[in-house]
């Protein structure tokens, strides 16, 4: 298959990206690790005229802690997540080791995860659940905004085709927060989810009672969603089975799936159930044993 | 085995090793000719259309196209795979009969253009009626893919060994069941590609990626009009073929057509959505099956029914639909045996053969019943199938004659490899184990066009200076490992070191070779050139007994020395000689036995350069009924494997944990290959079970082209594999060898489906067992 063809920019500064950005508009696209791009291009889905290389761009890189808060760069690749480190959340790592194989994993981009914001995305849904903001820069300066929110459909975010996405913000890791990760697929590696689930839980210091939880869903809406029904059927309860299976219950209820050669709706959010209650468990001990640890 | 073989049966390294190791194997990829032009395809967007009008003259008009052809530039001559039912042209004369189907070709300077001006190219089609399914195409007034073929009836098989209804009047137990089964893609890693170019002796070279380069120049001749001689067909490596390589393909016809028009050479190359296209691969299956038994488990009678959804043309499909049948003959002693098959055309690619042609899905349902027949008779189902087992010399009741099984051994083998004893019926929830066996033809009994062909020929030419030799086959390499195979037979029969072996293969100008399908290229390949080598053995050993005025059987040749029996003989004029000939040199003979090269050295002296040829055709098999050329062979490989898996009852995930695999190869030529076949036959029924579904939409559109979406199994899903290689020594095999390449996959999927309905207590009837199937199945079981 053959690339169309397309001029190539390397800027080496942000505001240089962003100028040349602003210059090309719509004909321009960015380029990260080129996993998704590079093969719309060879669909044929897309014939950008430019491609920018956000290679250079050093503040897209690094990742810093600070104040409690964590900044991940956008050029940050699956890989690296998935081999975790102290700023990296632990449902981070898991959905970035579960994205693909090894060789996408060290192309694979955070940038290029959120940006291209497929249902199933492996790196929007930890993100999603743990509550990220992500952070926009523009022609007029950089904005915040919350993932919760930042979805619009498949493929398509509140970025404006003039921003370049940055960075991540999120909580740092800490004791008695904890995540579970399930993804089902056919096989054991290269696959899109038919459903992924992930949970995060925060852990009251009486170690028992939930003091906040998101429950972040895939491939059963248009974008990554969370379910606010499941969040609230375990924030201020015990941590255990009741309502954990009640979460599973609203997931499921308010998961939206379609039927596609994939799998069937029904199915599907039959899948969140399962899917659901079994993050939670995982996310549960991953609290405990930090919390535990921690003591 | 593996008793006096110096070469035979030893772990000897692949030649092909270190090139494909070091990325300086060259595929069709890498090579590059001086001028060449890039082909583009035009291929159908409609399933089912006339074609109103076909205007090419935009096409033509763009700057860089070099040529244009349709069916007008082309004679028109029908080829395919069987002669009996030719049905395909290269470019649609008048209708396209599947999305996909070739209407056009384009050779223009560069890629870029060739594809745009395929763009450029109007077509008018009138829309006719989908068929997509087997009831669409077989209902009441569906129109007619071919008008050769009424009702679209590619081919119908009603065949009736002894007497089932009979039989079944005597049967204390009848078993009844059927299967479902999806179409498959061979999923080989380097999608065709290849480059025709004419040479300055008038020869149209086409180097193409294929497992089969001779019938390849067949079909490129007859539809070109040139003689076979000035055709010549070369195969590079290749990355894998599975079956669906096993014919000409739409671009090593078109290339060649626009090499010879336009004086140039022309490159083609499917992408991974045109390898879907093309297919030529796994049909789906649909059989019905009643087995009747007596009290006490003997078999008595089957009666089969299968119906095969073949696609637009026959290609592989009449051998498909009578494999289909005809490998349930053995390896179980079965007295009477009813088959009816069918195949029907559909608005879809066409399929073929593929890994286990035809039987694989056959096997899985027999199998699948006989656990059932086991359970309903209160049978251990290992029990149940040693005492039906065949056993060497039996033959069945269609003609299959077992020169040698070692399928108890195979069942003897996985039973202790798996620890079956302490396993079965005392596996925690969730677990199950679950066993089956199979067999397969070591080579097709018959090339595919009626002739008395040899199928195979080999020369074998000794280096000048003695050091060693080159054996010329046209046999085909697909990364099986037959040029290292060939080597090492070489090697035994000649009585020299494999490392003094080298091989040239996959080129027509070499000789005659039916290709590697059919599991034929170690048996039958390898029997010329045992036959060669021996040859070549016999030449040297006859120069040489004149020289030492001995009588030529007091000589033979072992790992490179000539071995004298009787009393000493005195050979020093010869190493003298040979000595005085190499002036200078750092490595000459010495100790007290003449080597090969102070003998093949002599022999050129004597004679001249020193050629052998060796051939091969199977012996008459047997068989006199209609359609008795599908399913006899040689020799028959067999296997047993036992699958041990576990289910996830709230996901309907099935994880294969473990397969023990043992399978009579009859003499392994080289251990690690054949453990490779075993593994690899593994892996893709695995997928089959598991993963592979070719899905369409509602107009023909094929849904999930690509590895992203059509699954085969990573090596994350892969099982731990123990390989127990069991030999039986075959009679009509070169060394004793036989096949491995496909009667290994036979067992796979039918392991699988036992070791389910061990876990779960299902009897699932479709594969892939995906998770929502099998979830689906037992919410089922769970409500009921
Ligand atoms: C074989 C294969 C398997 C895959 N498996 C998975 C999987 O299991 N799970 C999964 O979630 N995904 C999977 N993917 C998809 C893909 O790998 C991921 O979405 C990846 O994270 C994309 O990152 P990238 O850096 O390659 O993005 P690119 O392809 O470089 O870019 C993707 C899009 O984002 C834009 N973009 C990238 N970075 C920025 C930025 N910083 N600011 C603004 N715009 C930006 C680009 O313009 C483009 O539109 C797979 C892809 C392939 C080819």
């Amino acid at each position: 298959m053959l690339l169309p063809s397309f001029d190539y920019y390397r800027p080496q500064s942000l505001p240089e990206a962003l100028s040349l950005l602003g210059e090309m508009g719509e004909d321009a696209r960015p380029l990260a690790g080129g996993t998704d791009l590079l093969v719309n291009l060879k669909l044929k889905k897309l014939a950008p005229k430019v491609l920018l290389d956000l290679g250079g761009l050093e503040e897209l890189k690094g990742n810093r802690a600070d104040d409690g808060l964590v900044s991940l760069g956008a050029l940050d690749t699956a890989s690296r997540l998935a081999s975790g480190g102290p700023e990296v959340p632990g449902l981070l790592a898991m959905g970035a080791g579960a994205l693909g194989s090894p060789q996408v994993r060290n192309r694979a981009t955070l940038g290029g995860n959120l940006v291209t914001a497929r249902p199933a995305a492996d790196i929007c849904l930890p993100l999603l659940a743990l509550g990220a903001k992500a952070v926009l820069a523009g022609p007029n300066g950089e904005r915040e905004v919350a993932l919760d929110g930042y979805f619009k459909g498949p493929g398509y975010t509140v970025k404006e085709a003039g921003e370049i996405l940055t960075r991540v913000i999120l909580d740092a890791p800490r004791p008695g927060v904890g995540g579970g990760y399930q993804k089902l697929g056919l096989r054991q590696a290269m696959e899109i989810a038919l459903v992924n689930v992930a949970a995060h839980l925060e852990l009251e210091d009486d170690g028992k009672t939930v003091a906040l939880a998101r429950v972040a869903l895939g491939a059963v809406a248009p974008f990554p969603m969370l379910s606010p029904g499941a969040a609230s059927a375990l924030i201020g309860k015990p941590a255990q089975e009741t309502c954990f299976s009640e979460a599973a219950e609203a997931a499921a209820a308010e998961a939206r799936p379609i039927d596609d050669h994939r799998g069937s709706a029904a199915y599907r959010r039959d899948m969140v159930r399962t899917l659901t209650l079994r993050a939670l468990r995982q996310a549960l001990s991953q609290a405990q044993g930090n919390q535990e640890a921690q003591a | 085995m593996s008793g006096n073989f110096e070469v035979i049966g030893s772990r000897a390294p692949r030649k092909d090793a270190p090139n494909k190791s070091t990325g300086k194997a060259r595929y069709i990829e890498d090579i590059k000719f001086p001028g060449e032009l890039a082909g583009a395809l035009l291929q159908s967007p409609q399933a089912h259309a006339k074609i109103k009008r076909i205007d090419i003259s935009r096409a033509q008009a763009l700057p860089g196209v070099v040529a244009v052809i349709t069916a007008q530039d082309v004679p028109d001559v029908k080829y395919g795979v069987s002669p009996a039912r030719y049905d395909e042209t290269l470019f649609a004369v008048d209708r396209v009969r599947y999305v996909g189907d070739e209407i056009a070709a384009v050779a223009a300077e560069d890629l870029a253009t060739a594809q745009r001006a395929v763009e450029f190219i109007e077509v008018e089609y009138e829309p006719l009626p989908v068929l997509l399914t087997v009831e669409q195409a077989t209902a009441e007034g569906a129109p007619w893919l071919h008008e050769q073929f009424p009702d679209n009836v590619c081919a119908q098989v009603e065949q009736e060994f002894g007497d089932v209804e009979a039989a079944f009047a005597g049967c204390d137990l009848i078993q009844e069941g059927s299967f479902f089964s999806k179409r498959q893609d061979g999923a080989f890693i380097e999608p065709n590609q290849c480059v025709a170019l004419m040479d300055s002796d008038g020869v149209l070279n086409l180097h193409s990626s294929t497992q089969v380069p001779h019938y390849v120049q067949r079909t490129l001749a007859m539809v070109t009009g040139l003689n076979m001689s000035k055709v010549r067909v070369v195969k590079p490596y290749v990355g894998g073929g599975f079956g669906p390589k096993a014919s000409a393909t739409p671009i090593d016809l078109a290339a060649g057509f626009l090499a010879m028009k336009t004086g140039r050479p022309v490159r083609m190359a499917y992408t991974r959505e045109q390898v879907f296209l093309f297919s030529r691969a796994r049909h789906g299956f649909t059989h019905h099956m009643k087995i009747g038994v007596k009290k006490d488990g003997t078999l008595m009678a089957l009666d089969h029914r299968a119906t095969l959804d073949g696609g637009a043309y026959s290609s592989f499909g009449i051998a498909t639909v009578y494999y289909a049948g005809s490998l349930l003959g053995g390896p179980y002693k079965l007295p009477n045996m009813r088959y009816h098959g069918l195949r029907v055309f559909t608005n879809k690619p066409a399929c073929g053969a593929q890994r286990g042609h035809g039987g694989v899905i056959a096997r899985a349902l027999f199998e699948q019943q006989m656990d059932v027949i086991a359970e309903r008779l209160g049978m251990d189902p290992i029990e149940l199938r040693l005492k039906n087992m065949m056993e060497t010399g039996d033959v069945t009741c269609n003609d299959l004659a077992m020169s040698s099984l070692g399928m108890r051994e195979c069942i003897e083998a996985v039973k202790n490899g798996s620890g079956w004893d302490q396993k079965k019926g005392k596996l925690p929830k969730g677990k199950g184990i679950g066993m089956a066996c199979g067999f397969f033809v070591s080579g097709a009994g018959y090339p595919i066009y009626r002739s008395e062909t040899y199928h195979c020929t080999i020369m074998i030419k000794a280096d000048e200076d003695g050091g060693g030799i080159v054996v010329y086959t046209a046999s085909a390499e697909i990364g099986q490992g037959s040029e290292t195979t060939m080597a090492m037979i070489a090697a035994e029969a000649v009585g020299i070191p494999y490392e003094q072996v080298r091989v040239k293969s996959g080129d027509t100008d070499f000789g005659i070779d039916l290709g590697a399908y059919s599991s034929r290229t170690t048996l039958m390949t390898g029997h010329a050139t045992k036959e060669a080598g021996e040859n070549l053995k016999a030449m040297i050993l006859e120069t040489l007994a004149q020289e030492l005025e001995i009588d030529q059987s007091r000589l033979d040749i072992k790992n490179g020395l000539i071995k004298i029996s009787g009393d000493p003989v005195d050979f020093s004029a010869i190493r003298i000689g040979y000595i005085k000939e190499h002036r200078g040199w750092q490595d000459q003979p010495s100790g007290d036995e003449l080597t090969f090269r102070e003998a093949a050295r002599l022999a050129y002296l004597r004679r001249g350069t020193l050629v052998s040829t060796g051939k091969y055709k199977p012996p008459v098999l047997g068989g006199k009924y209609k359609g008795a050329a599908v399913g006899t062979s040689p020799a028959y490989g067999c296997s047993a494997q036992v699958a041990e898996v576990s289910v996830d009852f709230e996901t309907g995930q099935i994880k294969v944990e473990r397969i023990t695999d043992a399978h009579d190869c009859g003499q392994a030529v080289n251990l690690t290959s054949v453990e490779a076949q075993m593994q690899g036959s593994v892996s893709m029924g695995l997928g089959e079970a598991l993963f592979e579904e070719v899905k369409f939409d509602g107009q023909g559109r094929i849904l999930n082209p690509s590895l992203g979406e059509y699954h085969i199994p990573t090596v994350m899903d892969m099982p731990e594999t123990k390989c127990i290689v069991v030999e039986s020594g075959e009679p009509n095999g070169p060394f004793g060898a036989k096949e491995v390449g496909e009667g290994a996959i036979m067992p796979t999927i039918p392991a699988i489906l036992n070791a389910v309905r061990n876990a779960t207590g299902l009897v699932l009837d479709e594969t892939p067992l995906t998770p929502e199937r099998v979830y689906l199945a037992i919410k089922k079981q769970k409500g009921a």
